[in-house]
């Protein structure tokens, strides 16, 4: 009776303390439905991440197949991370498995954005509303693509649309 | 799409109506010189070791709203053993302020304790509106202010009643009147599920400390404002994809009993209020909060470990519909010491209260002004979060 597992839910796995609160900001927009979203406990580093991703949720996934899960990491200034890490998710999930970042880190964004909750919120607004408010900022436009790919698929599970 | 950062909105403190802006507390328990950095923020979580004081703040703000709730004698209130290690050479001390709108509303009171008294009395108190005095008081003394076509006064009251339920209030929209319903409409709560039994005689908008008066609680949010019933249905079915409904029906002369109804494709069943789980109840509370604050709010709602009773995957979810719901009016404010609570809030809306040991007062900082290396819940529990 918390997230339906039954029903299309998302689950986000955050790197660090910073990613969680930007994921908090997103699931406190108001359209967000609550019970449609759950944030886990953050992993503690972005191969952390990975390693949690095949050992427990990859195999959750395939017994559960309306599952989304959004892992949440940092660049710290590799370009090609994000793109490495998607190449490892298997073939068959990764219509379900996004995998978005900052370019340095999320604490870079405070100075120029606000708060994580805040930020989190502008992500969400931007998704709902297609937008590019937050996601334009050049710490995270790189990950345009993979929103392009992420957007039609929460919008229907997370967004009350009216 | 590049962008200029500099043409970015910056975050700025939003002070959302009726929110608390400021709480100083002075010699009451172990809150010395302490004032809550709450700042008007939407939602805050207070955190920290037992007997930090987390929930002695809510203890302090329990004695105001019951001031405002009409409980006037000091002795009823505070006792002599409520002042900080028994020292009785200075008052204890309350104030808080409250931002309504753009309005300023500022109570204050002290009371002492001379040598021979058998209770505290009052030394101090004070409302202002926008900075200017409504009443002030010194012992027994009251200075009523020129409002309107009303003249000021003087007169006296007895030093062991407190003067803020005594005062007539001129109209429902005078300072007084809005202040001391906001105050008595606030909802700080350490519920206590097993002595909630459903059963009511009466119809009330102000739950208790531990809401046992849940029943009159219910009756009286719905004779207040029926279309709550909506908002109440709406979470309980998201929670408990089986509830049907919840029934008050007459079982008594002049007394009420809940029942929940529970449905699904196997049946139906109904289930006397107070044979519900725990948690389930802190379901039906959570219910009425979100319920009352869109009914009679904005609200202050303070709940003390609301993560009680919750199964670690209801945990999040409870704490993110609280926040959400005050988010655009009112002010929850929560303690915790569950990670799955704790991690639902953010390093800006969340308080470290610390004591040195028992003989020392608590101290409070905002988490942003503390160097928490990694995981909060993890340094949490090596206990490395200290101010």
């Amino acid at each position: 009776m918390s997230v339906n597992k039954y029903r299309p839910h998302v689950l986000v796995l955050p790197e660090d303390d910073a990613n969680r609160q930007l994921a908090t900001g997103f699931s406190l927009h108001e359209a967000v439905a609550t019970r449609t979203i759950q944030v886990l406990p953050e992993a503690g580093g972005w191969t952390q991440v990975l390693e949690d991703f095949f050992s427990d949720h990859a195999t959750a996934m395939d017994q559960y197949p309306h599952r989304l899960m959004v892992l949440l990491i940092d660049c710290d200034g590799d370009d090609n991370r994000l793109q490495r890490a998607r190449s490892r998710v298997p073939h068959h999930l990764v219509g379900r498995v996004f995998i978005l970042g900052t370019l340095s880190e999320p604490e870079a964004l405070k100075a120029d954005l606000g708060t994580y909750e805040t930020i989190g919120k502008g992500m969400a607004t931007d998704c709902r509303e297609g937008t590019n408010h937050i996601w334009g900022h050049p710490l995270l436009s790189h990950n345009g693509a993979e929103l392009e790919r992420l957007r039609p698929q929460i919008l229907p599970i997370l967004f009350q649309l009216p | 799409m590049e962008i200029n950062p500099a043409t970015l909105p910056r975050y700025a403190i939003v002070y959302h109506p009726f929110v608390i802006r400021r709480l100083y507390i002075h010699n009451f328990r172990c809150l010395e010189n302490f004032e809550l950095p709450i700042l008007g923020q939407a939602s805050v979580l207070l955190i920290g070791k037992n007997g930090a004081g987390k929930t002695t703040v809510l203890l302090a703000l329990e004695i105001l709203q019951r001031i405002a709730r009409g409980t006037n004698r000091v002795g009823d209130l505070v006792k002599p053993k409520d002042l900080t290690r028994g020292r009785t050479d200075v008052p204890m001390r309350f104030e808080i302020e409250v931002l309504f709108g753009d309005n300023i509303y500022g109570y204050a009171i002290a009371f002492e304790f001379p040598k021979g008294f058998k209770e505290l009395r009052v030394l101090e108190e004070k409302l202002t509106f926008n900075g200017a005095p409504v009443y002030s008081r010194e012992v027994a003394q009251v200075h009523l202010a020129r409002t309107g076509r009303e003249n000021e006064a003087n007169f006296f009251i007895d030093w062991h009643l407190v003067g803020l339920p005594i005062i007539q209030q001129q109209s429902t929209n005078d300072p007084l009147s809005i202040f001391k319903q906001w105050l008595a409409n606030s909802l700080i709560f350490r519920p206590m599920p097993s002595l909630i039994c459903g059963e009511s005689e009466q119809e009330t908008l102000q739950p208790n400390l531990p809401v046992t008066n849940f029943g009159a609680w219910f009756a009286g949010l719905l004779a207040y404002a029926p279309s709550a019933y909506t908002k109440i249905d709406d979470y309980l079915k998201q929670v408990m994809p089986d509830f049907k409904d919840i029934k008050n029906p007459v079982v008594g002369a002049n007394s009420r009993r809940l029942v929940v109804q529970f449905s699904n494709e196997q049946g139906s069943m109904s289930v006397p209020f107070e044979d519900l789980s725990d948690g389930e109840k802190c379901f039906m509370i959570c219910a009425l909060v979100l319920a009352a604050n869109d009914a009679y709010g904005p609200l202050l709602c303070f709940w003390d470990e609301p993560d009680n009773y919750l199964a670690l995957s209801e945990v999040g979810h409870f704490v993110m519909a609280l926040r959400k719901a005050f988010q655009h009016g009112g002010q929850f404010i929560a303690t915790s010491q569950n990670g799955e609570a704790i991690r639902r809030f953010s390093e800006e809306n969340t308080l470290v209260l610390h004591r040195n040991n028992h003989l020392e007062p608590t101290i409070v900082r905002p988490l942003t002004e503390l160097q928490v290396r990694g995981n909060l819940v993890d340094a949490l529990i090596r206990g490395d979060v200290e101010p």
